[in-house]
């Protein structure tokens, strides 16, 4: 390499080395994960007809539907062992490349160390260039291991190699698409949200193509996973796909990479007001301040995606025209007990998703710590308490609003195409509601990570991913009860599919306030910064 | 003001403040010296109530700074080593949150004339400013309001020399009104011309503490001497060290006490011209890691 380039192969083994234990772990829960489903499976279904049989109860079950997509081939078993894999754990295989491209070149001009490169023999093009090769060799190694370890669970060569090539295409587009989000804007926080955004449009966009209008589903790479079709005569040509676009984009990225300048983002930072307005005095109201535009983009993003997710609910029996689907229709319960077991799915998912706003809440009055700006609060007047409390407001009082907002958004999207929004006001903002406990119980433990030390808060997430690791393959795996019973989500009601519980609630907000407490009995004793 | 008595924080086995003693009187410019990873940082940081301490005894305004952080803070100004500001907020929206959040309400002349003379632009997010720049932001917010006490950990490690006459000027102003500083440095010069006591640590221990005046006279003045003919012998006095003749040019270091001496014997030599510098605190800083060489790093 040469020119701009020089340099690039040492960063892209700094980035490897500096990826060790989180691109590896990462790497190997999912492909652990896979391995664990292909290998279930045919035990789970032992004779044909079971297989067929589960296949077509999946792909009449709109909820699964719009999570996992569907199975086009009901006789393979490959397609029923991979269905949580294809679509819904590529996405926790995309976050991985979220957030190593943006740890390897935004957040690295933000802390100004790319400067510091900069100013060796590196070259001007080499960080993001590198980010994207490091990318490669890891999307790469997750493609291998996954067609590895699945073909070790017993299912074909074939199938389990263009799986993997799947699981590498969609890291290598959303490398290329977090590489662009990354020249955006000058905070790494902002050019997270856009890429995360752009991930999760990717992935709904497929959700409502594949219940409702199919073609959607080609323009998202989450669809071209399914159709695919890596475990029945696979379509290798849908792996062009994933490269092309990963080439345009990284291609995308470089071109806006080189019309701006080091350390600043394309959407140009602007002046603010230079005397702080009245309302500005302390800890909460800066946490509100800092919060207000994140809290804005999740209120339009959760209602946005309510919206859609409501409106597919009434539409999505109305495509299960066969007398096999009919037959199982009135074996779940008739039409509207599929309606409302769909919702109750998409709730539980949305209440997860939104959980992550928590955690990321905590995580930012730790790196306030971090960053020594805690130290610069705590030396005024505003005690220890008042930060705490500060941080919690948000997490726990945001998790909480955005769950209020879903709970509109979906009413409003399932009210107005089904024709009664009083009823589904009714019926969908309690059950939206109900979610709330089990969300912030996860969110007070993220708490406790942080009242213990500040560099402990990451490990929340560790928690949430297992917690929902937990309830996607814990029956699969048939783990004992109490193991999928230590996730909180487990003991929602799956409202308004069934009633609501009041003790289980009772009991999570009792759980909530104990580790709140244990939070703070942490926090005040120790030392910080 | 503030009173540390032999204050010890461990982090781990590593023990940051091994010992530490610290007194700073009401109304003085209190040095607090000590080379990098000596333990000034730790040390403010535990005044400021944000470490909890091993044992030892720390107290401001005689409250104790871990118990009583809030009624501490109430009285008393921080900026430290390494300013961090809210990326989003504005230098002038950041300068206004830290003043209230004292309790106190910045006048706003004194605001305006602040950011006049450092120069500071207001407007500009927190992301977008410098470290210099940042600096001045938690400048500007210690300085616009009244307080008992101002603590300022390496204050000038960014600005400019321009900017650092200024921040001497208005810690003047500040002293003049009455307010006591504690002003952590590696930097001395930076110190002997505020400073009227220094503290000198190191590996979380006080090597030395005194009033600056003090500390020179116990310390030897560097002579140079010229004279017509050739320089007098002043080996034998008492005194006398680092000798060195060079033809009709002499240098040496005479302690406080031999001075009398040396001149006596230098008045018949036909002297030409004659210097004496007092120890610059380098050479006192230098002599104090002499004498108590802390644990080598």
């Amino acid at each position: 390499m040469t020119g701009p380039y020089v340099g690039t192969v040492a960063l892209v083994g700094q980035a490897l080395r500096r990826d060790r234990v989180l691109a590896s772990v990462w790497a190997l829960v999912l492909v652990g994960v896979s391995y664990a489903s292909a290998a279930a499976t045919s035990s789970l279904y032992p004779t044909a007809q079971d297989q067929v049989a589960a296949a077509r109860a999946f792909n009449a079950t709109p909820a699964v539907v719009a999570l996992y997509g569907p199975i086009l081939d009901v006789n393979s078993l490959g397609e029923l062992a991979m269905t949580k894999m294809t679509v819904l754990y590529a996405v926790f295989v995309a976050a991985l490349f979220v957030v190593l491209v943006r740890r390897h070149t935004r957040t690295e001009e933000e802390t100004g160390r790319t400067e510091l490169l900069a100013g060796t023999a590196v070259g001007r093009r080499a960080p993001l260039a590198a980010a994207l090769l490091e990318s490669g060799v890891v999307a790469t190694a997750i493609g291998v291991l996954a067609a590895l370890g699945n073909t070790l669970g017993g299912l074909p060569i074939a199938g389990s190699l263009a799986f993997g090539a799947s699981w590498c295409g969609i890291g290598l587009v959303v490398a290329a698409t977090s590489a662009v989000a990354c020249q955006l804007s000058a905070s790494a926080r902002t050019c997270g949200a856009i890429a995360a955004g752009a991930v999760g449009f990717a992935f709904v966009l497929r959700a409502v193509g594949d219940t409702t209008v199919s073609w959607l589903s080609w323009l998202s790479p989450f669809g071209w996973s399914t159709q695919l079709r890596a475990y029945s005569d696979p379509r290798w040509w849908v792996l062009v796909l994933y490269g092309t676009a990963a080439l345009l984009l990284g291609v995308c990225a470089a071109a806006l990479e080189g019309r701006r300048d080091l350390g600043s983002g394309l959407i140009s930072a602007r002046g603010g007001p230079a005397d702080a307005a009245a309302g500005l005095t302390g800890p909460v109201s800066i946490a509100l301040r800092l919060h207000a535009t994140t809290v804005l983009v999740w209120s339009l993003a959760t209602a946005t995606m309510g919206l859609v997710l409501g409106a597919i609910v009434p539409n999505v029996t109305d495509l299960l025209d066969s007398t096999s689907a009919r037959d199982l229709i009135t074996r779940l319960g008739g039409e509207g007990a599929i309606e409302r077991s769909l919702l109750a799915a998409e709730l539980s998912i949305v209440a997860v998703v939104i959980t992550g706003f928590g955690i990321a809440a905590i995580t930012h009055a730790a790196a306030d710590e971090s960053s020594g700006r805690t130290d610069l609060v705590l030396s005024t007047v505003s005690s220890r308490a008042r930060s705490f409390v500060a941080a919690l407001l948000i997490a726990l009082g945001g998790t909480g609003w955005l769950l209020l907002v879903t709970g509109i958004a979906v009413s409003l999207g399932y009210g107005l195409v089904g024709g009664d929004l009083v009823a589904a006001l009714a019926d969908v903002v309690p059950a939206a509601l109900a979610q709330v406990p089990a969300a912030w119980v996860v969110v007070a433990l993220a708490a406790v990570a942080f009242g213990t030390r500040a560099a402990w808060t990451p490990f929340a997430w560790v928690l949430l991913t297992g917690f929902v690791t937990l309830g996607q393959v814990g029956e699969l795996l048939e783990l004992p009860a109490w193991t999928i019973g230590v996730s909180p989500y487990s003991h929602t009601p799956l409202m308004p599919a069934e009633g609501f519980d009041p003790v289980t609630e009772l009991v999570l907000l009792a759980l909530t306030a104990g580790l709140l407490g244990v939070a703070w009995w942490r926090y005040r004793s120790r030392d910080l910064g | 003001m503030v009173e540390v008595r032999d204050l010890v924080k461990r982090f781990g086995s590593f023990r940051a403040l091994d010992g530490l003693d610290l007194q700073v009187a009401r109304g003085e410019v209190h040095g607090f010296l000590g080379p990098n990873g000596a333990g000034k940082s730790t040390t403010i940081r535990a005044l400021l109530g944000l470490l909890r301490t091993d044992s030892g005894r720390a107290t401001v305004f005689g409250l104790d700074p871990w118990r009583d952080a809030v009624e501490i803070h109430r009285r008393l100004a921080y900026v430290p080593g390494d300013v961090a500001l809210w990326p989003n907020l504005t230098g002038g929206e950041t300068i206004d949150l830290l003043t209230r959040m004292r309790g106190t309400r910045a006048d706003p002349a004194r605001r305006g004339v602040l950011l006049e003379r450092f120069q500071l632009d207001p407007t500009k997010k927190g992301r977008a400013y410098s470290k210099g720049n940042r600096q001045k932001v938690a400048l500007v917010a210690a300085l616009a309001t009244e307080v008992d006490l101002l603590i300022l950990d390496e204050p000038t490690a960014g600005l400019d020399p321009l900017m650092e006459q200024v921040f001497n000027e208005c810690v003047a102003e500040h002293t003049a009104r009455g307010a006591t500083v504690l002003l952590s440095s590696h930097i001395l010069s930076e110190v002997e011309h505020l400073a009227d006591r220094v503290t000198i640590i190191r590996g979380g221990r006080t090597v030395e503490t005194g009033n600056l005046a003090e500390m020179r006279h116990l310390r030897r003045n560097r002579l140079r001497v010229e004279t017509a003919g050739p320089a007098p012998d002043l080996s034998h006095l008492d005194g006398v060290g680092e000798l060195v003749v060079n033809g009709t040019v002499l240098t040496c270091t005479v302690e406080a006490a031999g001075l009398d001496a040396v001149l006596r014997a230098l008045s018949g030599a036909g002297v030409r011209s004659l210097t004496s510098t007092p120890p610059s605190l380098e050479e006192l800083f230098l002599d104090a890691y002499r004498e108590n060489p802390g644990p080598t790093p």
